[in-house]
């Protein structure tokens, strides 16, 4: 991964020590609350409704065990043991004092951890394919450009003040689980017919009230240019974007507005006028950037292991983690391994101080010290020799860790919702857990397959509901909790945004509601469907009867 | 039944105002039958900013177990987080816990809204 120099150290050390001190001051009195809120904000600190939340960045989803161990310290000194990593594959810990974030501060500086941008109207922590640099899907590896991405936003004094946020996902794989078409800008490598590497750039996509599958404005975008084109997209973003209504201040309200076409060719006017040998990055550095993500000293083993097909046949909980949590890798005798954060009767993406200290462990001593984060709110050890599942298998199942359900019905994202953010409308982790203890028997999961359920406690989406197979927002009707269900989303290649299934239901009736669902899925599903299939295919009729066939 | 509530500075510990002061429980708040003495503690709060955070009134109900708030939201301020009874003042359970976990009359948190349109 890639490794901060002494001037990317002394920065964090500076950043955290003026923080402190600001924090003195706030203390004392000489800053308002008015006056630091921005301050506190712009080094990751919220206040919800039970304490402070610290909103720890992690760049394109990768950490290191040192970093990991380091976020479990933290969380058991700190907070009450464990933290929740979110849908931008960040790690909040949800009972910080104010008092103690200078602290907390210096203790991630000193693993090169921060909570810079990870919140306020700049440019956010850029996601990536949690399996870069792992699988053959890729044409090239993403973090390489995530990382260029990372180091031209941190600070970018023309991009600090934004109109809104800004969030950008980079996929290398045709099969995107990254999300991109819903974000300010989605960037998805791509080969042209003569072999060149670009990128397909979506801007314009996002969720929220306003939900938008973002279009293409350039077909393919030379590696090479990436930055000074990017840097003219946020030039036209924040000069037109409005400023004037939060609500419609992100990108896709102007993308909409001026349509792709006139907005891509400002930018393009824009970028004409930019002094790319100033912006974009030169060879030597990108060459620099690639180095620190070389392969790993991968050895050379047979495509299949003895050890793993015997734990196969010998161990059904073994047979169905791989069935469900191991991917295939692009070096032969290695695998890419989900580490499920979504135990039935679990907070979905929460993990213990202990078990991140179980992941550290696995990943430096069979994982080349590699961990990733997923925007699905899940952990992945990406290099893992086939012949070490069983040993990996067994330690992840010790620590709560091996439930075989990735992509299946119980894999749900879940915002933390009413039970900790001051925004929500709504709680969203227990209705996450009636649905996936409904569906705790694995044979029933598995036999259902690929069923993305994404839960939002309120319209800003991080829950990412719109983009669910079946998505859930929670509403509040006369302040009681209520839920709109909606069918057909996809975050993924095929992105779509769901439709209304029909009137809000109550908070007890949302778990049997997904069993209708699932119900007439089984019942109508051709050879193959998924779920989204089948409903595409068949539209929302036979589901919204089986949902509102009682209330009629 | 009014009570008033605001988040603590130094630590955003939710809080409740007692007689002139903090405390952390709501079984310790006090409670206003009457309108002007609780708009005159909300007035006294607010000349609190670095003490407090926020601070507004909340509308309390007397249940069959004892007063408790009305919006479900000030419930689970008062209480912790449904998915971690362990977490918050809940974990130390008592009367005032109970009379909480019993009410189930909602509506929104009048105080709170009131407070997001000021802003």
């Amino acid at each position: 991964m890639y490794q901060y120099d002494a001037i990317d150290r002394e920065f964090l050390t500076d950043r955290a020590n003026e923080f402190r001190h600001q924090v003195a001051r706030r203390l004392s009195g000489e800053l308002t609350e008015d006056q630091f809120k921005p301050l506190r904000l712009m080094n990751g600190l919220y206040l919800q409704l039970h304490a402070y939340m610290l909103r720890v960045a992690i760049p394109y989803g990768t950490l290191n065990p040192r970093q990991l161990r380091r976020l479990a310290w933290i969380a058991r000194t700190y907070d009450k043991g464990y933290g929740h990593f979110t849908t931008r594959t960040n790690l909040q810990f949800h009972w910080i004092k104010l008092k103690d974030a200078p602290d907390i501060l210096d203790a991630l500086a000193e693993v090169d951890l921060h909570a810079i941008q990870t919140s306020g109207n700049c440019i956010r922590n850029t996601t990536a394919d949690p399996r870069a640099g792992a699988t053959a899907e890729e044409i090239d590896d993403p973090r390489v450009w995530a990382e260029a991405i990372r180091q031209w936003s941190t600070l970018h004094p023309e991009f600090s003040f934004l109109p809104r946020k800004f969030k950008i996902a980079i996929t290398a794989a045709a099969k995107d689980r990254t999300a991109a078409k819903l974000h300010d800008i989605g960037l998805m490598l791509r080969r042209s017919r003569d072999g060149a590497l670009g990128f397909e750039v979506i801007v314009g996509g996002g969720m929220g009230r306003t939900p938008h599958v973002g279009p293409t404005i350039k077909e393919h975008l030379p590696v090479g240019r990436l930055l000074s084109y990017l840097e003219a997209v946020l030039r036209v973003y924040n000069r037109h974007g409005r400023r004037d209504n939060i609500y419609k201040a992100r990108i896709k309200i102007l993308v909409a507005a001026l349509g792709a076409e006139e907005f891509g060719r400002q930018v393009e006017e824009e970028w004409a006028k930019i002094d790319a040998a100033q912006v974009d990055l030169p060879d030597v550095e990108l060459a620099r950037i690639r180095g620190f993500f070389a392969p790993p000293a991968f050895d050379v083993l047979p495509r299949v292991s003895a050890a793993f097909e015997e734990a196969k046949s010998k161990d059904a909980d073994f047979a169905r983690f791989a069935r469900n949590n191991v991917q295939p890798h692009k070096q032969a005798g290695y695998a890419i391994v989900d580490v499920s954060l979504k135990r039935p009767g679990d907070t979905p993406g929460d993990a213990t101080a202990e078990q991140m200290e179980v992941v550290a462990d696995l990943a430096e001593r069979y994982g080349f010290g590699d961990i990733r984060i997923t925007h699905e709110q899940n952990l992945v050890l990406p290099h893992i020799r086939l012949d070490d599942l069983p040993v990996v298998h067994a330690a992840l199942q010790a620590a709560g860790l091996a439930t075989a359900n990735i992509n299946l019905v119980s894999d749900i994202i879940a915002c933390p919702g009413l039970d900790y953010c001051a925004l929500a409308n709504a709680r969203a982790i227990p209705i996450a857990q009636s649905i996936a203890e409904r569906f705790a028997e694995p044979d029933r999961a598995e036999a259902v397959g690929e069923l993305k359920i994404k839960i939002s406690g309120c319209i800003n989406a991080c829950g990412h509901h719109h983009v669910g197979h079946i998505g859930i927002l929670g509403v509040d009707k006369k302040g009681e909790e209520f839920y709109q269900l909606t069918l057909g989303g996809s975050g993924a290649e095929d992105a779509e945004v769901g439709k209304m299934l029909g009137p809000a239901l109550p908070a007890g009736r949302v778990a049997e509601a997904v069993d209708q669902l699932v119900e007439v899925y089984l019942r109508e599903r051709q050879e193959g469907e998924r779920f989204l299939d089948t409903f595409r295919r068949a539209g929302v009729a036979p589901f919204k009867e089986a949902v509102y066939a009682e209330a009629d | 039944m009014k009570a008033l509530t605001a988040n603590r500075l130094i630590d955003g510990e939710v809080v409740f105002w007692s007689q002139g002061r903090w405390v952390e429980h709501f079984g310790d708040a006090e409670l206003f039958d009457a309108e002007a003495p609780a708009e005159a503690a909300a007035t006294g709060a607010k000349a609190q900013p670095n003490v407090v955070i926020d601070p507004y009134l909340i509308d309390i109900e007397q249940g069959e177990a004892g007063p408790a708030p009305i919006s479900y939201r000030e419930r689970l301020r008062a209480l912790g987080p449904s998915n971690t009874p362990q977490h918050g003042k809940q974990a130390e359970g008592g009367a005032e816990v109970a009379a909480i976990l019993a009410a189930h009359g909602a509506a929104r948190s009048s105080g709170r809204v009131n407070l997001i349109k000021r802003k």
